[in-house]
């Protein structure tokens, strides 16, 4: 939405993604590489967008730990490379970190990390702090978008002086936060580097060597801790307050403003580098407090150690947070979580009267009835759920990564399981060894290809007997439409060989491979019992595009969307439409069931689900399985 | 101009255009040179689910997020989910609410009661609102020329309302350069309709 490319010394409105990303074309950025995944996925199609323009090496990668190589790649042969992944993406990539804080950088690398706490759109809340520690890596932590551009900025210049990765840490409410941003100039561009080692050992990491690179790096990391840290402590408030907070990331932005409303006489040390930690600074914050209370989502990190630095600097100083149990270690915080915790630790009433509130709207919002996430309308998925449940319902399902997931829910119930990516058809080989059930894995095309392959060898060598679902549609859906090896474009839209699942498949030696429309529910059911039948591992493709894609391929030909309606004298009100098939845009009267035209794609999925016919086009509604529309 | 804090949730069903609405608030707060912070949802999360932005405006505001009770304004896309936003309603919001019901599915498969428009406008009074304002925006969008514009038109019937801290036209120059080009004279006419149509309730 903002203008990633406006000129310099401008305020544009950048989300926190795009301004990481407008900061590394201000570092001088070459080569960028990642796997789409909440809440990072932004930056990447903020530098597919540009990448062109600028000159810069953008590609999705198959998956993160490739993209973390062809960073690495660059990086060793003196580019500057940026890879960025959502916090369980980092633990697919970390193989290849780990060892590279041991090898380093000959030009500049950044690792961006978004982690995801209360797991808005995750299966974790995993923080991402303690790879910071445990890899080597200095992390810095921003706390707004204009920081985020500036942050990654500096990024680069320290991974080029100190010549390791260095790692940028957010969260969703960075990532996702719009804000002003002043604009520095782009120096982002490409030109060829060389791949030559600066000593003969230094990527080779073995016995010896390795141990020899990891002294090396913790002596970096001692003067960065010195000469860097520091710098990005900052104390605000009065200097004689005898109250602290220490605190990082969105969670000083809501402290700010908690402090005025509790108004006390308070200081606040905000941290930009949470590692390594700039150990005299906190030891001399906390000499100048009585108390402090420690402010930061998740675990206790920052927690553990300012008492560590406590014990050896201020040892009378009370040190309070998640521990204590002053604040909260599950889920994100918002400014009610944080003025709770300060009245909780200074000993006042909270400024707001917040069991007024909760009792007032307790009372209206049992009235309003939940509306989780659904599959859209004229979802593919929603028509392979439907098969299934006919076709398999007894089955144990595993599922995997992306929209998908959404069919574990009523009436569909065809996912028992949602793990890790790839995690469908993994677990589907130990569900079969230890049980007589019929499996089923269902995993998405973008998913089958970051992680489901190695997986489905596996099951094939060893004999399996398992059904998998590829439910393939055509693009990486749930992270908003990127691009995978799979479809016939690349990240910047030019032409790309697209991968064939089904050669894919073949090639591995399962011998039951069918591909179906799945708005072909007669088929797809056929299909579907044939494979469970079979002695073996086999493969059902239900291929069909995002219908988010199709309807807006439509529109940009002008087609007009004409919605279903429900004929009244044929529906007889039994409501099998709502409870089989549950598309968002049915409305249930009282009397009979209607489309709500807001809502209807006009896709004629749900034609042939009404056992009376009830569903009917209107003049100008399409039918896109009749029409081969999305296929 | 000076704002100290002005706090604006958009909240809808994931697919409504939600964050397009709040996108050109940002943008015409950009224009006169405020502080904001603006929170959205993006990933699986959105998938017909509810889905709120919250953006705050003002030199005051540090967080994106805003605290329970201090709303000055709610645009509602869809009734139920304007009325989930009652623990930061209070007599400082206004309430510009479309009043077309889209149930949710799931509430059919679990039996859960869904309320009618005028009850949920009643439960909406019961919070004491400073002013609710409700519009037919499916309509008036349609009259525009289509229904993907309903946003656009709550867009114009909550500058209609007065209480946005921008000068007349700001929001409609924001919505101008906002605006996808194939899109930009349908979301005019659909913002003008809107700002036309705001009348109080029955």
């Amino acid at each position: 939405m903002g203008d990633l490319l406006a000129p310099a010394n401008t305020l544009e409105v950048l989300l926190g993604n795009e301004a990481v990303a407008r900061g590394a074309l201000e570092a001088g950025l070459n080569v960028a590489a990642a796997y789409p995944g909440t809440p990072s996925t932004e930056i990447g199609e903020a530098l597919a967008k540009v990448a062109k323009k600028v000159g810069i090496y953008f590609e999705w990668s198959a998956n993160e730990k490739v993209a973390t190589e062809v960073a690495m790649g660059a990086a060793w042969s003196g580019l500057r490379a940026l890879t960025m992944m959502k916090h369980v993406g980092f633990n697919v990539a970390s193989d290849a970190i780990f060892t590279l804080a041991y090898a380093g950088v000959t030009g500049a690398m950044v690792i961006v990390s978004a982690d995801d706490p209360h797991a808005h759109s995750s299966q974790n809340e995993q923080d991402n702090r303690h790879y910071g520690e445990s890899v080597g890596l200095p992390m810095l932590e921003p706390t707004n978008p204009q920081e985020a551009k500036d942050f990654t900025k500096e990024a680069f210049e320290l991974s080029s002086r100190y010549k390791i990765p260095v790692m940028v840490r957010t969260t969703t409410r960075i990532s996702h936060q719009r804000g002003p941003v002043r604009l520095g100039e782009i120096t982002a561009g490409f030109s060829k580097g060389k791949f030559v080692p600066p000593e003969p050992d230094r990527y080779l990491q073995v016995g010896a060597i390795a141990r020899k690179h990891h002294a090396e790096l913790l002596e970096k990391l001692k003067e960065i801790s010195m000469d860097v840290s520091p710098s990005y402590a900052k104390v605000e408030g009065s200097s004689d307050a005898e109250f602290g907070v220490v605190t990082s990331g969105v969670a000083y932005a809501h402290t700010k403003e908690a402090l005025k409303l509790v108004n006390v006489d308070a200081k606040i040390l905000k941290l930009g580098m949470t590692f390594p930690l700039p150990e005299e600074v906190i030891g001399e914050f906390l000499s100048s407090v009585n108390t402090v209370l420690v402010v930061e989502e998740l675990d206790p990190y920052l927690e553990m150690r300012v008492k560590a630095i406590a014990k050896d600097h201020a040892p009378e100083v009370e040190v309070l947070g998640k521990l204590t149990g002053h604040m909260p270690r599950v889920g994100e915080y918002t400014m009610r979580t944080v003025l709770e915790g300060l009245s909780k630790a200074l000993g006042v009433v909270p400024p707001v009267n917040f069991a007024e509130i909760d009792r007032r709207s307790s009372e209206i919002l049992k009235k309003v009835p939940p509306r989780p996430p659904v599959l859209c309308p004229a979802c593919p998925h929603r028509s392979t759920g439907y098969a299934l449940r006919r076709a398999a319902g007894r089955a144990a399902f595993m599922g995997d990564i992306g929209c998908y997931a959404l069919l574990f829910q009523k009436p569909f119930r065809v996912e028992h399981v949602t793990h890790a990516m790839g995690s469908s058809i993994g677990l589907a080989n130990g569900i079969d060894i230890a049980t007589d059930q019929d499996v089923v894995a269902l995993i998405g095309d973008s998913t089958f290809f970051h992680a489901g392959i190695p997986a489905l060898i596996n099951a094939v060598h060893n004999k399996r007997k398992m059904t998998v679902m590829i439910m393939d549609n055509r693009i990486t859906a749930m992270t908003g439409h990127q691009p995978h090896p799979g479809t016939e474009v690349n990240a910047v839209g030019d032409e790309a060989p697209a991968i064939d699942i089904e050669k894919v498949v073949r090639s591995i030696g399962v011998d039951y491979v069918r591909v179906v429309d799945p708005y072909d529910h007669a088929a797809t059911e056929r299909a579907i019992r044939e494979a469970l039948k079979h002695d073996g591992v086999s493969v059902v493709i239900t291929k069909r595009e995002c219908a988010l894609l199709t309807v807006a391929r439509l529109r940009r030909q002008g087609q007009k969307i004409v919605p279903y309606r429900v004929n009244p004298d044929k529906c007889t009100y039994c409501r099998v439409c709502i409870n089989t098939f549950a598309c968002p845009a049915f409305v249930d009267t009282g009397s009979m069931v209607e489309i709500d035209p807001t809502v209807c794609f006009g896709c004629g999925a749900c034609v042939p689900v009404c056992p009376y016919g009830a569903f009917e086009p209107q003049e100008g509604s399409l039918n896109w399985r009749e029409q081969k529309i999305g296929v | 101009m000076s704002v100290r804090e002005f706090n604006v949730i958009v909240a809808g069903v994931g697919g409504q255009g939600i964050l397009f609405t709040t996108n050109v608030i940002a943008r015409a707060a950009l224009k006169l040179g405020l502080n904001f912070a603006q929170s959205e949802v993006h990933g699986l999360s959105q998938r017909y689910g509810s889905i709120r932005t919250e953006l705050r405006i003002g030199s005051d505001v540090s967080s994106p997020l805003i605290l329970e009770g201090t709303l000055d304004l709610l645009i509602a896309l869809e009734p139920l989910e304007g009325l989930r936003q009652a623990p930061y309603i209070s007599e400082r919001t206004t309430v510009v609410m479309n009043n077309h019901v889209i149930p949710p599915i799931g509430a059919y498969l679990e039996r859960f009661p869904i309320p009618s428009f005028d009850e949920i406008l009643e439960l909406m009074r019961s919070l004491n609102p400073k002013q609710i304002m409700v519009l037919n925006a499916y309509d008036i969008a349609k009259e525009a020329g289509d229904y993907l514009v309903a946003n656009t038109v709550m867009l114009g019937a909550a500058q209609a309302t007065g209480v946005l801290p921008f000068p007349e036209g700001v929001l409609r120059e924001a919505l101008e350069e906002v605006s996808p080009s194939r899109y930009r004279d349908l979301n005019l006419r659909a913002f003008d309709l809107g700002r036309e149509s705001v009348s109080p309730p029955r």
